[in-house]
This record gives structure tokens, C-alpha cells and sequence, in this order.
């Protein structure tokens, strides 16, 4: 049987599910991290879970005396500040931290290392301390500055954001208007050898060989999929804080943030539309006699190279599709941001019966966004308000998978809401 | 290749009472007229802007450049074909790659895409679906992922729709189970052409005086993106590995992928400058052997053309760089289906002599050969180990460029003059290359 599309008889539906929603709690903040200028870091051993549940051991960045983390806390400071960062050291072997892109990093205490001060393997009786002025807004990193083929694989690894001084009174990543966002997602790309970490757990260090390289695990913020679209602060992930589900309505703009943290080169595909990168390496990409991002071009798929940052910009209102991508019928009012000369226009085609379809949990059973259609029992359910999700992930396939498992890896999700959806 | 017989596993599946095909299940391609009485695509008549293709999803064989028989999962173009006799034709018909989806902007794309099943692997019920890559302001629907979206069960058909509204080199590929259907196999090039070809006849861009015939990659509004012959050029990979245990009915080998086979447009050299298409050994394994090598590499120009090569990448694992011995640069003029132009109209085109492309990435690359003389030359992997069929040395991820002498003498009214050296009815056999 083959079912032809109708617009209407599925708001009610969607409208109880939206009310149910708003009483959920929503954890899916914006960046998450640690705000101001002075921080403590704690060098420390844990677990993290990969996303097939197995316990991979791993060294990470603490919040002073809170548990190791992967990655370390996201330290968001303002343009002009002057940066503490104070390092303790609870791992078997010397830490320091490099901060690539800073300007003047000052180290003192400690014991002179080859890169920078290090805090030697004292459980923790020596504090480094990293000072720099943020001078220039943008993304950046910090991993550790000591036997960083080691260390940085283990997990010691972390964002920065620095805010730009037009920042809050203009929500911009940059001081102009080119990087105006709505949102922000924060997509600290790195990948994990299993077998280093296993050698690691197990004391046998001469043994560790990180140059017959083999990851199996791909991560975004700490995460693989499909805890990357967890809730953050999810109890039973207490060393990976962070997740990444990017959330937008039509019409906004949703700024990435990438970080290469790794090894390996990453062909970041995000679905959906095209992206505008705006900036490398916390510099906008600005001409030398222009103003903002000039430069800036459009790409469906990102690299991302080790130790680079990329900014980029989002946008999707699903203009010149053809078809009213909300199911309006021709009088019906219009959406915010709709493509008007599309109003009313008939979906395109007959989709095919339900029998002949395998559905996805994210599909609500209507091609139209905001809206839910029937679905066969048990199917369906994990897109509650009726938006359009797309994966966004690494385009080298093999990245998204959990060890030998599909799916997983670097992968996370972006959900297109119909508006009125809340969105933190 | 260890030998396996289908039916064995046809009968195992029968005897627990598992229907291969859905009930009601049938193939069904979808092709509305085209009535809106508009004329999107710039041609002159508004009744023909409706672009109705019909691709099967099955699995089948193919021949690697060093004769290796590779289990895959692919594409068939059967477009035009009655419904009815669509299963029949689809079954082992898997192309490598993917048939080559080219429209033009203001086309309207309906793409019924039909799942005819895995004739080797009955115990196999994957779903199907087709990702547009790159497609602009995507719905879920049609963008082909399983989870946001649907898939298309054996015995069954469903058609995808893309209003093209954007020029540029696009990619397509299966998304469902996508790390092992892209490794297998479903990846194809897709083209779509600008408008700008369709103007009148001696329209002045901004100094650049178009001509009926010209093509040009973008709507660059000067003629900068213009090129006299153009070729998809799409990046392969293939673990022989993972392609055996497929066959053979084994776990997969996700986190050990390692793909030991680079190609272009689904061959290695030297079959990658071999214009006919290839007829595979499937006989040699029970099988039918079926042309499943139809798109070569042969990039051929007259001295002084400008030739476009659109280069994509759906190496399921590696980023390449690739150059040519041309002596000439290569200039990027566009990335992301999308003209290297910034939104205050900055020319961001730039030269090199090396691509670095990853999966998922297309790039456009105009060569200007007005400085290179007449000869065979060499697009090739600057990773040179990928130089190489598996084991096979000297092969791998290479194809030739080969450039004609100019004719003596053409006229701005004569259209110039192309050697082919191309039979297109020629077809031979993989794995024996005639060269």
C-alpha cells in the first residue's frame, strides 16, 4: 500500500509532544567550561567509557581537586585577560602544558623541561603556574608540552575559548559582525589507541610504542557517538563532562568550533548545507586592507588538520527545495525564515508504504519539519519535537565506529527544531 | 576467493520460515511531467526540466586493476527500463563505481532508487538509501540517513527529489550502514551544470563574450570558470580484506581497515586509461559476469583547452594528494560545490601542484594546456606507496592526461576540432587489460 502525504492531522500531536518536552529537563547547554581568568589544573588518572562501554584508561586535565576529565575543562576567558593556569601533577611522570597561539606564555615554578616548566611526578606538592594575555579572540587548545606522543594520546588535552571584547553586548566569536552566532558547539576532534591505554593501565611502559599508531576510537569533546548526544554531565560518564548535540531553528546561525586535538586529519562532513568558515586558527580569515571575514569561503566538507582550529558558520532555512518543507497548504500562514516562492508547494513524491521502509529514531514519520506522522510500533521517538536531524561527522567512515563496532565514533548530530522549540 | 554457494544459505534461511522479499513489496520508479509551464533550466523549453533517473542497489563483482575478483555492494542504472523487469537486471548488476548522476541547475532530479536485494548474501536484508552529498539546505527526507530518516527495503522502491539549484561537483553514496556500504562499494560522481552554458549566444560577460557551446563550472559572471572538456575524477579505496570477509560471510573488519587498493573512478592504473568498460569474472565464481566497470579515467584535451577536472574523494579511510607531470599548475577555482569566491567577491582561486583531498571533499581544478605541448602525461598520487594495485607495483591511483596537437587553423566560428581515440563500443574483459 502506498500512502499519499497530507499536511494537516498531525499538530495535535506534535503539539502535546512539544509540551511534554518543555517539562524534560534540558541539560544541553551551549559550550560548557570554566569561566574567568584564573584556573588550577590537576594532572590525574581515570576511565573514560568509549561508546561500545568499554573502561579505556586515561590521564586528562582535572578541575583542581574535581575528578580527571577528557578533555580537560574548557577554559573560556576574555580577550585582554591575563591567564593563570596552575598545574598539579598526580601521573606517574612529568606534565607541563603548551598553549599553541598564545602570545608570551610565562611558566614558573616547577623543573625545567624541554618545551616549558614541568611539574614533576610529585603527587601533586609542586604548582606550576602558566601565565598569558589573551590577546586575540577565537578558538584555541592547550595538551601538555611533555612526552606529548604519549601524553596527549593518554588524554591530556583541552579548549580554549577566548571571548572578544564586543562580547556579550554582541553575541560574536570575533570583534565583527561576520561572526555573529545564535549558538555555539564547541568539536574537539581526537582519536584513542586502545592498545597504548591498555599498556598504560597495565604499567608496562617500555612496551608503549606510539609509532605503530592504530586508533579505535574517535571522539568529539571527550564523547563517541551516541554518547556524544547525551546530555552533558551525564552521571554515568563522570570523567566526560561534555557532549555535542547542536540544536538550531531555521534561519539562525549556529557556529562550530573545531579543534583538531589529535594525531590524524579529519574530514569533518556536516550534513545539512554548506558551511561559511570564517576563521583558521583564531584569526579571522580577513584580507589585509579588508574588514572581517573577507576571506571566508563555503565547503561541505571541513578538514581538520592536527593542532588547527577552524571556525565556521551554519545556516539552514531549506530554501528552493521545491516543496513546502512544512506541509503548508497555500493559505496557510508562514514560517519564520520560510521560502516564500516554495509556500504550498506539494511534497514531490509518493513515499513508500510503511512495509516497504526501515525507520530511523530520529524520523517522526513526516517528511515535513515540526510535524509527526504514524509510524509502526516501536519505531520512531527520539526526535520529539519533529526537526530535521543530520549527522555530523568524520567523512573517513572508518572514524565512526566504537573499536570493530558501527556505528559510533566522531559523529554527533544536529537537530533542525521548528520553531517555538526551546533551544538553551 | 574461497568459493561459497548462495543457495546453500538461501535454503538454511527458507527452512526457518524468513521471507527474503516483503509482501507487498514492488518497484516502483516515479517520473511526474514536467507542467509548471516554467522553464528552470534556462534551455528554452519549460516542459523538459524534470530529470528522471532509476538506480538499483545489489550487490556484484568487480576486477581490481591486478585482476583480483572483489565481492561489492553497488548502483545499476536501469532508467528507462519497465519496472517489471527491474529486479531481473539489477540482481549481481553492482557498478564501480556508482553510475555518473550529471543535470544541470534548474533541473529537477527524481532519483528512484530500487533494492533488489544481495543475490551472494541472502542472510543480508540491508535497507538501502541514496546521500546526495553536498546537496544545499538538505531536507531529512532526502538526504539518505537511515537513522533521521528511511530506508528502502529489499523488493522495494523509493524515489529521492533535488530541486538543483547549485552548480558545482557533488558526490553520491549509499548512507545506510555507511562505513561498510561505502567501503563496499556505493560511491558515485554527480555533476550539475551551471545555467550560465545556457545563455544566448554572444552574451557579454563583463568583458568576456559567451558563445553557444561554452561550458563553464560555476555562474562566475566573467567566463573565468570556463573550460573546453571536463572529468570527474573520483577518488577510490578498497581493503581487499574487508571485501573478502563480506564474501565469505565473516565479521567485518571495522578497526582494522586498511585499503590497499587506490583508484580512480573505481580502477587502478593502467585500467584507469582504458575507455571501454569492463566485463568482470564473476563466471569464474558461479556467477553472471557483468559489465561493472564503466567509467574510466582517460583524460584527453587538444593543446590550448582548458580542462576541468572535478576531483572528489570517498576513500573510506585515507586523505591522498595528487599532481600531474603536466609542468603546468593546477588553479583551485572552486571547493564545496561552490565557485572560490568570497561573498564580497574576492577571488579566492589559488595554483598548486598538489591536491590534498579527504573523503567527502571535492574540489574544482582548471589546467590551462596552452603551455603544454602535445604528449601523454600523468595525473598520479604524490603517496607514492598507493602507487601500487595491493601487491602489484606500478599502479594504483594513477590515470594519463593526453594532449592533441592543435588543429593548424580554427576559426572563432568553427567549433575546434577533438581527437577521440575512444571506441565506445569496445568492451573487454577486467582483469586482462588489452594494453
Amino acid at each position: 500500500m502506498r500512502t499519499h502525504l497530507h499536511s494537516k492531522g498531525t499538530q495535535f500531536t506534535v503539539a502535546v509532544m512539544a509540551a511534554l518536552a518543555l517539562f524534560a529537563t534540558d541539560a544541553y547547554a551551549v559550550i560548557d567550561g570554566l569561566t574567568g581568568s584564573t584556573f588550577t589544573l590537576s594532572a590525574k588518572d581515570g576511565y573514560v567509557l568509549g561508546g561500545d562501554g568499554l573502561s579505556i584508561y586515561t590521564w586528562g586535565f582535572a578541575d583542581d581537586t574535581g575528578p580527571m576529565q577528557y578533555p580537560g575543562p574548557t577554559l573560556i576567558v576574555n580577550q585582554g585577560a591575563l591567564v593563570t593556569v596552575s598545574l598539579k601533577n598526580y601521573l606517574p611522570e612529568p606534565v607541563s602544558i603548551v598553549f599553541p597561539g598564545q602570545e608570551g606564555v610565562t611558566a614558573t615554578g616547577g623543573v625545567a623541561g624541554q618545551l616549558t616548566q614541568e611539574a614533576p611526578a610529585d603527587n601533586g606538592a609542586t604548582t606550576v603556574e602558566y601565565q598569558f594575555q589573551a590577546s586575540e579572540p577565537g578558538t584555541y587548545h592547550y595538551h601538555s608540552g611533555t612526552h606529548m606522543d604519549l601524553q596527549v594520546e593518554m588524554g591530556l588535552v583541552g579548549a580554549i575559548i577566548v571571548r572578544p571584547t564586543e562580547f556579550p553586548i554582541d553575541q560574536w566569536a570575533y570583534n565583527h559582525t561576520d561572526s555573529a552566532y545564535d549558538h555555539e558547539y564547541l568539536f574537539l576532534l581526537t582519536e584513542m589507541d586502545y592498545d597504548v591505554h591498555l599498556m598504560a593501565e597495565f604499567g608496562l611502559w617500555d612496551q608503549i610504542d606510539t609509532t605503530t599508531f592504530h586508533p579505535v576510537y574517535w571522539f568529539i569533546n571527550g564523547r563517541n557517538f551516541p554518547d556524544t548526544t547525551l546530555a552533558a554531565d551525564t552521571p554515568w560518564l563522570p570523567n566526560q563532562p561534555y557532549n555535542c548535540l547542536p540544536r538550531m531553528h531555521p534561519g539562525e546561525r549556529l557556529l562550530l568550533r573545531i579543534i583538531g586535538g589529535g594525531r590524524d586529519l579529519h574530514p569533518f562532513h556536516p550534513h545539512g548545507n554548506n558551511t561559511t568558515v570564517i576563521a583558521k586558527d583564531a584569526r579571522l580569515l580577513q584580507s589585509p586592507l579588508g574588514t572581517g571575514a573577507d576571506l571566508a569561503y563555503s565547503d561541505y566538507t571541513i578538514t581538520s588538520l592536527p593542532g588547527q582550529t577552524v571556525d565556521a558558520i551554519f545556516e539552514w532555512t531549506g530554501a528552493q527545495l521545491g516543496w513546502d518543507v512544512y506541509g503548508h497548504a497555500p493559505g496557510d500562514p508562514m514560517e519564520p525564515f520560510e521560502y516564500a516562492p516554495d509556500h504550498g508547494k506539494p511534497f514531490p513524491v509518493i513515499l513508500p508504504g510503511q512495509q516497504e521502509l526501515t525507520f530511523g529514531g530520529g524520523y517522526s514519520g513526516s517528511p515535513f519539519l515540526g510535524a509527526a506522522g504514524d509510524l509502526p510500533p516501536g519505531e520512531g521517538g527520539l526526535n520529539v519535537y519533529g526537526g530535521f536531524m543530520y549527522p555530523w561527522h568524520s567523512h573517513a567512515e572508518n572514524e565512526i565506529i566504537n573499536n570493530d563496532i558501527f556505528i559510533g565514533g566522531m559523529l554527533s548530530l544536529l537537530i533542525i527544531e521548528p520553531h517555538g522549540t526551546p533551544i538553551p | 576467493m574461497k568459493r561459497i554457494r548462495p543457495y546453500h544459505l538461501l535454503s538454511l534461511l527458507m527452512c526457518f520460515g524468513v521471507a527474503v522479499v516483503p509482501v507487498s513489496a514492488d518497484i516502483f520508479s516515479q517520473c511526474p511531467p514536467d507542467t509548471d509551464g516554467m522553464d528552470t533550466d534556462g534551455d528554452g523549453d519549460a516542459g523538459n526540466d524534470h530529470v528522471c533517473l532509476h538506480v538499483t542497489a545489489s550487490d556484484g563483482f568487480v576486477n581490481m586493476a591486478d585482476g583480483r575478483l572483489m565481492y561489492m555492494f553497488g548502483f545499476h542504472d536501469v532508467t528507462g527500463l519497465p519496472d517489471a523487469d527491474v529486479m531481473a537486471d539489477g540482481m549481481l548488476g553492482a557498478e564501480f563505481p556508482a553510475p555518473t548522476i550529471e543535470v544541470s541547475e534548474g533541473q529537477k532530479l527524481y532519483l528512484s532508487l530500487s533494492n533488489v536485494g544481495m543475490m551472494v548474501r541472502p542472510d543480508l536484508f540491508d535497507a538501502h538509501t541514496i546521500h546526495y552529498h553536498g546537496f544545499p539546505e538538505a531536507s531529512a527526507i532526502f538526504d539518505g540517513v537511515p537513522g533521521p530518516s528511511v530506508s528502502i527495503n529489499m523488493g522495494s522502491s523509493i524515489t529521492y527529489f533535488y530541486n538543483n539549484v547549485e552548480p558545482g561537483t557533488y558526490m553520491w553514496h549509499c548512507h545506510f550502514e555507511v562505513t561498510e556500504h561505502m567501503q563496499m562499494g556505493m560511491l558515485g560522481n554527480l555533476v550539475v551544470r551551471p545555467i550560465q552554458n545556457n545563455l544566448p549566444n554572444l552574451t557579454d560577460l563583463n568583458g568576456f563574450t559567451h558563445q553557444t557551446g561554452y561550458t563553464y563550472a560555476y555562474n562566475d559572471g566573467d567566463g573565468s570558470t570556463y573550460y573546453d572538456v571536463d572529468y570527474p575524477i573520483q577518488l577510490h579505496s578498497f581493503d581487499p580484506v574487508f571485501h573478502d570477509a563480506s564474501f565469505t560471510v565473516q565479521p567485518l573488519p571495522f578497526a582494522n581497515m586498511k585499503d590497499t587498493y587506490s583508484m580512480l573512478n573505481g580502477r587502478g592504473y593502467p585500467d584507469t586509461v582504458n575507455t571501454a568498460e569492463l566485463l568482470n569474472t564473476a563466471d569464474d565464481e558461479g556467477y553472471e559476469a557483468r559489465y561493472s566497470q564503466k567509467v574510466h579515467s582517460l583524460i584527453e584535451a587538444t593543446e590550448g583547452d582548458k580542462i576541468l577536472l572535478r576531483v572528489s574523494s570517498l576513500s573510506t579511510t585515507l586523505f591522498y594528494t595528487v599532481t600531474t607531470t603536466l609542468g603546468v599548475p593546477m588553479k583551485v577555482i572552486g571547493r564545496g560545490a561552490r565557485l572560490l569566491r568570497s561573498a564580497s567577491g574576492q577571488d579566492l582561486s589559488f595554483e598548486t601542484n598538489a591536491l590534498n583531498i579527504g573523503g567527502g571533499e571535492g574540489l574544482d581544478v582548471i589546467i590551462d594546456t596552452t603551455d603544454v605541448g602535445p604528449g601523454t602525461y600523468f595525473l598520479y598520487t604524490t603517496n607514492l606507496n598507493y602507487l601500487s594495485n595491493d601487491t602489484e607495483d606500478f599502479g594504483g591511483m594513477m590515470t594519463e592526461i593526453v594532449i592533441a596537437a592543435a588543429p593548424l587553423a580554427v576559426t572563432d566560428d568553427q567549433p575546434p576540432v577533438r581527437l577521440r581515440r575512444v571506441d565506445t563500443t569496445k568492451r573487454i574483459r577486467g582483469g586482462k587489460p588489452l594494453r
